[in-house]
């Protein structure tokens, strides 16, 4: 009798010990692509096992869906997708996941990148313009501020699955969002404007108004970060080989020419290659930008007929063992570039 | 001063969201403009937010900016939406159409499978499908795929190729076992690698001879081929003690007597289909894939099947879209035991098989081969050969052109074939991966 006793004792015991376990449980995150990955990690802390399933070498657009990649979103609490008819594929592996909780219309799904302000938004949308974006470009996160705008929604899915942690990852996207204001307007800059700097400073920047901005209240010589360090290249024209940096050279002052592609997704041939050499030479264009998961064979050509650098450009996380995280990326666009552009 | 550019703030955020929801179906110009106007907004709130950070102007104030700030919010999540979607045409199904034109050049005289129509040395428009999806509701995905065949030059007959639903999730079972999916209707089963694929997607202009004799065709391997029955599937993963591996299964209770094999022996007896796959993918670059499927019915007369098959694939991280190479091979064994008008059990013991390598030598073009051999379903003793050698050359994913040369030998004579195909698709193609890396 006493042993019955004992046992029913055990029960809330049990219960507890569930409760705790249960609090203790990582959040799974699958993400298609590595940078996100990379943001879920630094929001979710040690709350979230995160994993991504692109290669990050690979072109974000034409990644192959494998069996492997299905298992490991079968069970997922969290799938999170680019979206912006990037990682189409990721629809595939939702569907074979067989995860109840990763399907469209359940929080354990999410686009990452809504409310990002898009470019480039088609106003025809046809094949005949090649493989273009019916919703605007989709290379949105090459703009450290659309940065922000994502982590900010990945924070907001967090809190909403893992609501009891609400505050922990509140306070891990507080820190995020405090470090790439730190790598994009400088230190000093961030401390001397004070309280919400980081968010007024975005809205400036994000409203072209941040140089008059500052000027004008004598904070220009404080800037620093990625910004001052694109002062170098301000409005040095480029060609890219697809159109992969609308975002970042909009947000640092590049401007793009052209793209070596004549359209999206369709390699250039060589009667377009003879018309980029041309505008190259007359225009005085330097630069090339060439992702590295794109042939060489088209930039090289061109850059031995106009004396242009080609700049071999990494947009993922991991995409090489010193570019591991995402402030590395934008950091080594910024500085190959300035290199490119002396 | 700062109240009352406040209040105006406010009023015109009142004003934007009035002109928001009149221009909801317009273009995406009216949204950019929108955005500027949102972009305005931003800034005067940020003279207003410094003004405060400068002189402060109480509790009252940072409410309204707070207010403010809000609105601007919800105003850009509603803009954004819009711009996402399409208006009212987002819940119609995406619609894709493949049209496939092909034409050949024959030594010999050359006979559809039903031994009336001739079909050498002419051009046919092989199929068009039209391929619908959507979302049923939260819980199912339905997709249809009706195909308009060439019947052997004869006219041309339309049929489901594929109609299926897909259920994804129950409101009673939130979470599927084995990560489960269930489809029910007509698809192609899961018996080898190509009887899944349409003919849009084949690497080669024909099917593979096992697959038209042992699985199904109506016109031959020229024509649209393989085996679709009516049934129900069941899609899951299984545990796997290799690791780095994936195991999936397939279950599938299907209509009886549809299988080539079978010879049209239909009974009240489902037939059963079970098919395991192996697969194991190295950083996306190298894949491969090792399956075993089985079939088998009953009844009056009894037919069973069973196939291997392995697939390997290649493509770089780098320069993905400019190379891949693709191996494989399928073999199947079949059994099919019946009596004949003596009321005498026959049973026939054909197999056959194929072999093929692909090569991508640039974004646009690929070539391969590939090797077949199989044994007549009604006499083993009779056997078919087939070499074929194919360039295939790709403008985008959507525009294929194919030349190939094909050899075909069995015990009665040699046929030297020259096909030429194109294939087109159009539409809002669902999010399949074409073939290889396509």
């Amino acid at each position: 009798m006493h042993s019955q006793y004992r046992a029913l004792a055990l029960v809330p015991l049990l219960l507890l010990a569930n409760q705790v376990l249960d609090a203790q449980k990582k959040l799974k995150v699958v993400t298609t692509l590595n940078y996100l990955r990379y943001i879920v990690e630094q929001v979710g802390g040690d709350k979230v096992d995160a994993i991504a399933l692109a290669n990050p070498k690979q072109d974000p657009h034409y990644v192959t869906p494998t069996p492997r990649m299905n298992q490991l979103a079968s069970d997922a609490d969290l799938f999170v997708e680019n979206g912006i008819n990037l990682d189409l594929w990721a629809k595939n592996v939702v569907d074979a996941s067989g995860n109840p909780k990763i399907q469209r219309g359940n929080l354990g799904q999410m686009t990452a990148t809504i409310n990002v302000p898009l470019k480039e938004l088609p106003l025809e949308v046809s094949r005949a313009w090649g493989d273009i974006h019916p919703q605007g470009n989709p290379h949105v996160w090459l703009d450290p501020l659309n940065v922000r705008i994502i982590a900010e929604n990945i924070a907001e899915r967090l809190k909403k699955l893992d609501s009891p942690n609400s505050d922990y990852y509140e306070s891990r996207l507080g820190s995020f969002q405090d470090r790439l204001d730190i790598a994009m307007f400088g230190e000093d800059l961030i401390k001397a404007i004070g309280a919400k700097a980081g968010d007024i400073l975005v809205r400036k920047a994000r409203n072209d108004e941040l140089g008059e901005w500052l000027k004008a209240r004598k904070l220009d010589s404080k800037l620093a970060g990625w910004l001052r360090d694109a002062e170098k290249f301000k409005g040095v024209k480029l060609m890219s080989y697809h159109k992969t940096y609308i975002y970042f050279c909009d947000r640092f002052g590049l401007q793009i020419a052209g793209e070596l592609e004549e359209k999206p997704g369709i390699p250039p041939p060589p009667q377009h290659r003879d018309a980029i050499v041309e505008l190259m030479n007359k225009e005085r264009i330097r630069i090339i930008l060439n992702d590295n998961f794109y042939s060489r064979d088209a930039s090289d050509y061109i850059a031995s007929k106009t004396n242009a650098n080609v700049v071999v450009t990494y947009i993922e996380v991991g995409a090489t063992p010193e570019i591991d995280t995402y402030e590395k990326v934008i950091s080594y666009l910024v500085d190959e570039i300035a290199q490119a552009a002396k | 001063m700062v109240r009352t550019s406040l209040c105006i703030a406010v009023a015109f955020c009142g004003m934007m969201e009035s002109v928001y929801s009149q221009e909801k179906d317009a273009t995406s110009v009216p949204y950019d403009d929108l955005k500027k106007e949102i972009s305005l907004l931003r800034s005067k709130l940020d003279s207003l937010t410094s003004a405060q950070i400068v002189t402060g102007f109480g509790v009252a104030g940072e409410e309204g900016l707070e207010r403010l700030e809000k609105r601007l919010q919800e105003l850009e999540r509603k803009v954004d939406a819009v711009s996402r979607s399409t208006a009212a045409i987002v819940f119609n199904p995406r619609t894709t159409a493949f049209m496939n034109v092909a034409a050949r050049s024959d030594n010999l005289k050359v006979l559809d499978a039903t031994g009336e129509a001739k079909i050498d040395n002419r051009p046919f428009l092989r199929t068009i499908e039209l391929d619908f999806r959507a979302p049923v509701d939260p819980y199912a995905e339905a997709v249809a795929i009706i195909a308009i065949e060439d019947e052997a030059g004869t006219g041309f007959a339309i049929d489901p190729e594929e109609a299926y639903g897909l259920l994804k999730r129950l409101p009673i079972l939130e979470s599927a076992p084995l990560g489960m999916k269930v489809k029910i209707g007509k698809f192609r089963a899961p018996l080898g690698v190509n009887n899944r694929l349409h003919m849009h997607d084949l690497p080669w202009t024909t099917r593979p001879l096992v697959v038209s004799k042992f699985l199904g065709t109506e016109h031959g391997e020229f024509f649209e081929s393989g085996y679709n029955p009516v049934g129900i599937d069941f899609d899951f993963f299984l545990p796997n003690p290799i690791p780095g591996t994936t195991l999936e299964m397939n279950a599938d209770i299907v209509k009886s007597g549809e299988l080539a094999l079978s010879q049209g022996g239909e009974t009240d007896q489902p037939a059963f289909i079970g098919r395991l796959n192996l697969s194991a993918d190295w950083n996306n670059e190298h894949i491969v894939f090792l399956g075993a499927s089985g079939y088998t019915e009953g009844g009056p007369s009894s037919t069973s099947l069973f196939g291997l098959d392995l697939t390997y694939k290649w493509a770089p991280s780098e320069r993905r879209a400019a190379r891949s190479f693709v191996a494989g091979g399928e073999i199947f064994f079949g059994r099919h035991t019946f009596e004949d008008t003596s009321f005498a059990q026959i049973t026939r013991k054909p197999y056959g098989g194929f072999g093929y390598l692909q090569y991508q030598l640039s974004y646009w073009l690929y070539v391969g081969g590939r090797y077949d051999w199989v044994q007549e379903p009604a006499d083993e003793t009779i056997t078919s050969r087939s070499w074929s050698f194919y360039a295939s050359y790709y403008t985008t994913e959507f525009l294929r052109f194919r030349l190939g040369f094909e050899r075909q030998q069995n015990d009665i004579q040699n046929l030297n074939s020259v096909l030429l195909e194109v294939n087109f698709v159009f539409g809002s193609h669902p999010t399949e991966p074409y073939w290889v890396n396509r």
